[in-house]
């Protein structure tokens, strides 16, 4: 009677314990690596990722933080584009990330005004936007980017094409 | 505040309780240490405004608000990305490469190697200071003493020997832009200096590399006035050339002729363009005359009760887009397409809230009649039976009136456009229909992109506005010519909305014209560019599930007869398609900043075929456009 109890105990701590675990666990944790999206310069549209290491979060740093600093070290990261001999469609010269900021499942990224020199094609426009939104989207707990230039919001850059007022998703593009 | 590095030690010689008690106040102290005020800092034989930096442990900090550091940056092309609050502290170096720093985590990282600094990067003041000779080794410059000053050098910091079946490139890279000299150049031997940059790499390599013995690196001058010569030692009969490259730090050189992949040469030919530029002039004589089938007969301008009217009146079927422009500039014209006129009119001296209104024949088959207002007056555009009727309130308007529309006059009537083949998804965000009805069948509005104050791309004495122009007024007489009722969004090198507009109200004025009028179908003409000239060929762009069908039709068109790379048709979040209520296309003909491409837009026979090809899609896509009679019976 009294082994029965405790096998009926050690059961409901085990029962309890395994719920516990399974529904505290986030699927969205960001990992050690983070993918980050360029646009190949050969078509224009085709995208391809590499991997940067993730700092691991550090102790004071809340979860809604350590999503911002995985968004914005991604944001940089894209913004920067790969290794000077990659192919890739690349932000006009100069153009860098002044800040991010996360609300909901929305990051919107603040682009220097470097941005604007974009020199005439969608083709350019096009590859930018699509990388840079790939890389936030693949940030867990991201799924939408808003883009602001020199911390303002902009329907369109100057002698652009894209809509830009709205935030960005990946089946935009 | 000022707690000094000596202060600490003179109190750490006594006992060993005492020392061990010193120096755990001597870590607390040196972390918010300033350093010495007379430490002064040169770069590029200059005094570098350093004033925000501090010990820690022996090691230097500084600030990321401290304006030499804001100078070294600059210098070397890189950038920072911080705010007040962050943890996270990157820059991004010209290579590119990111250097990350932590507050309160010693590692950092450059590109993709992780270490562990000598400290973690601290909060003081609102700002984060971070380890100071990481992140110059991070940015190439190397901190080096001389006397009291300490002298940040930079530094030719990779010299990459990378071999290929087409020969070897050499890339070397440094903390600024490096400026070779020539010292010699034979036929065994080249010699390299370079000026104002230091280097630690290791004097000699041999190297087993298509054409090359070997490199040696000697590094000559002074602390503050560096020199660092590279020689390469060839094998006989290796040719070479320098390679142009992407990084602004960089330097690269082939060896043994051919270009290594990922390269480019350094001049790229570009070819003139095989005819001449594009005529400004509009090919009108070449309109088929059924285009100008309407004519505009005349007009009564008069004062009524509540303001000014002016009724123009219309003969046939024609299509018309009007304009009004913003305070101050008090203009509103209204361009009747497909129309002559029967008579020259006389201008009309109105009375107020109307000054003067003019008549013209604007060019072969449009008519314009224009309105000088006193202000930014209500109006309304009423098409009637006899043609279309202005009236103008005596009322102010206001700003955020309309200042585009368009519509049809004459015979019309609406009838469905078949289903797009691809199902609509619910992420669509404007234009969520399968099914789009238009009011004006017949019509298709044609979009020359950019124009006016915006000229778009340009490339070789070829601008993209006058390319456009050119490309949708060749389309414009083969669809005309094929029965459809065609609107250009502009006929002439101008804003559409008004000059120096943003590109939005630029934009949205084009989709103002094809939606008020119920068009069809709506094509932007574009000329695409590029940084460089790599990419090249045709692109379709579409935004909605409803334009789909268009672009296929296009594209498959545009790519069988011009010559051009295929590159398929490509969704983006493009504002001229989304905020279209009909199915639109946005059609990048080229790309003028690939030399091939380019001679091709120069070339007027080319764009013909363009034209033509859009045309034929636009054929396959919605067939034979309704006649005007089997319209109005429907």
């Amino acid at each position: 009677m009294k082994r029965t109890l405790t096998l009926v105990v050690i059961l409901i701590v085990v029962a309890a314990g395994s719920w516990w675990f399974l529904s505290h666990r986030n699927p969205n944790t960001i990992g050690d690596t983070l993918n980050v999206y360029y646009t190949k310069a050969a078509d224009g549209t085709s995208e391809v990722s590499w991997p940067v290491s993730m700092r691991p979060m550090q102790s004071g740093e809340t979860s809604a933080e350590h999503t911002h600093n995985a968004a914005l070290y991604a944001a940089v990261q894209n913004v920067a584009g790969p290794p000077a001999d990659v192919q890739a469609v690349r932000f006009p010269a100069g153009t860098r990330v002044l800040g991010v900021t996360v609300a909901g499942n929305t990051a919107t990224v603040d682009l220097s005004g470097d941005v604007k020199n974009q020199g005439g094609g969608t083709f350019g426009e096009n590859g930018e936007f699509k990388s840079l939104i790939y890389t936030l989207t693949a940030v867990p707990g991201i799924s939408a980017v808003a883009v602001l230039v020199d911390g303002q919001k902009l329907e369109t850059l100057p002698g652009g094409h894209l809509e830009l007022d709205q935030p960005l998703h990946r089946e935009d593009f | 505040m000022a707690i000094s590095n000596s202060t600490s030690r003179s109190t750490a010689r006594t006992s060993n309780i005492r020392y061990l008690v010193a120096l755990l106040l001597a870590l607390v102290a040196t972390s918010v240490a300033r350093a010495d005020a007379a430490q002064s800092f040169v770069f590029e034989g200059k005094p570098l405004p350093v004033s925000h930096v501090a010990t820690v442990g022996g090691k230097l900090a500084i600030s990321v608000r401290d304006p030499g550091l804001a100078q070294l940056l600059r210098a070397t092309g890189a950038s920072l990305t911080w705010n007040p609050g962050e943890r996270y502290v990157l820059f991004t170096t010209a290579e590119p490469q990111i250097v990350s720093f932590a507050v309160g985590d010693a590692r950092y990282d450059v590109g993709p190697r992780s270490a562990q600094a000598g400290f973690a990067p601290y909060e003081m003041a609102g700002a984060v200071y971070v380890p100071f000779d990481e992140l110059m080794s991070a940015l190439y410059l190397a901190p080096k003493r001389d006397g009291d000053a300490i002298v940040i050098q930079p530094q030719l910091a990779t010299f990459d020997v990378r071999g290929s079946g087409a020969g070897t490139t050499l890339v070397a890279r440094a903390g600024i832009p490096l400026k070779p000299r020539v010292v010699s150049e034979t036929a065994g031997e080249l010699v390299y200096a370079f000026d104002g940059v230091g280097t630690s790499l290791d004097r000699s390599r041999a190297i087993r590399a298509d054409g090359i013995r070997a490199i040696t690196f000697a590094q000559s001058g002074t602390v503050r006035a560096p020199v660092t010569t590279v020689t390469i030692a060839l094998a006989p009969g290796t040719g070479h050339g320098r390679l142009a490259t992407d990084d602004r730090n960089g330097f690269s050189l082939a060896i043994g002729g051919a270009a290594a992949p990922g390269s480019e040469p350094v001049a790229v030919a570009t070819p003139e363009p095989t005819d001449a530029p594009v005529a400004t002039a509009a090919p009108q004589a070449t309109l088929a005359p059924s285009t100008a089938a309407a004519t505009v007969t005349g007009i009564d301008a008069h004062a009524g009760p509540n303001g000014y009217s002016v009724d123009i009146a219309v003969g046939g079927d024609a299509t018309y887009d009007w304009h009004r422009l913003r305070d101050p500039d008090n203009r509103f014209w209204i361009d009747i397409h497909g129309a002559t006129l029967a008579a020259p009119i006389a201008d009309v001296t109105g009375s107020d809230p109307v000054e003067a209104v003019r008549v013209r024949q604007l060019d072969a088959s449009t008519v314009r009649v224009a309105l000088s207002l006193s202000g930014q007056k209500h109006l309304d555009v009423q098409p009637n039976p006899g043609g279309v009727k202005i009236s103008v309130y005596a009322d102010d308007a206001g700003d955020d009136v309309a200042r585009a529309g368009s519509g049809t006059l004459g015979s019309s009537a609406a009838v469905a456009v078949a289903p797009s083949p691809v199902p609509s998804g619910d992420a669509w965000k404007f234009g969520a229909r399968s099914t789009y009805v238009a009011t004006n069948p017949r019509l298709i509005v044609i979009d020359p992109g950019h124009g006016g104050s915006d000229p778009g791309a340009g490339r070789g004495g070829l601008r993209e506005a006058d390319l456009t122009l050119d490309m949708a007024k060749r389309l414009r007489d083969i669809l005309t010519a094929r029965g459809w009722q065609v609107v250009l969004t502009r006929t002439t090198d101008v804003d559409v909305y008004k000059p120096n507009d943003s590109a939005h109200e630029e934009l949205q004025a084009r989709d103002d014209i094809a939606n008020n009028a119920g068009a069809r179908m709506l094509v932007s003409i574009h000329v695409n560019s590029f940084i460089n000239a790599g990419p090249r060929g045709t692109t379709t762009y579409f935004s909605k599930p409803v334009d789909v069908a268009l672009a296929q039709a296009v594209q498959a068109r545009a790519a069988g007869v011009l010559g051009t790379k295929d590159d398929g048709i490509v969704k983006s979040h493009l504002y001229v398609t989304l905020h279209a209520t009909m199915p639109a296309v946005l059609v990048e003909s080229a790309f003028l900043s690939n030399p091939d491409d380019l001679a091709k837009l120069g070339s007027a026979e080319w764009r013909q075929k363009l034209a033509l090809a859009i045309a034929d899609g636009v054929k396959d896509y919605a067939g034979a456009p309704p006649a005007p009679s089997q319209s109005a019976n429907q």
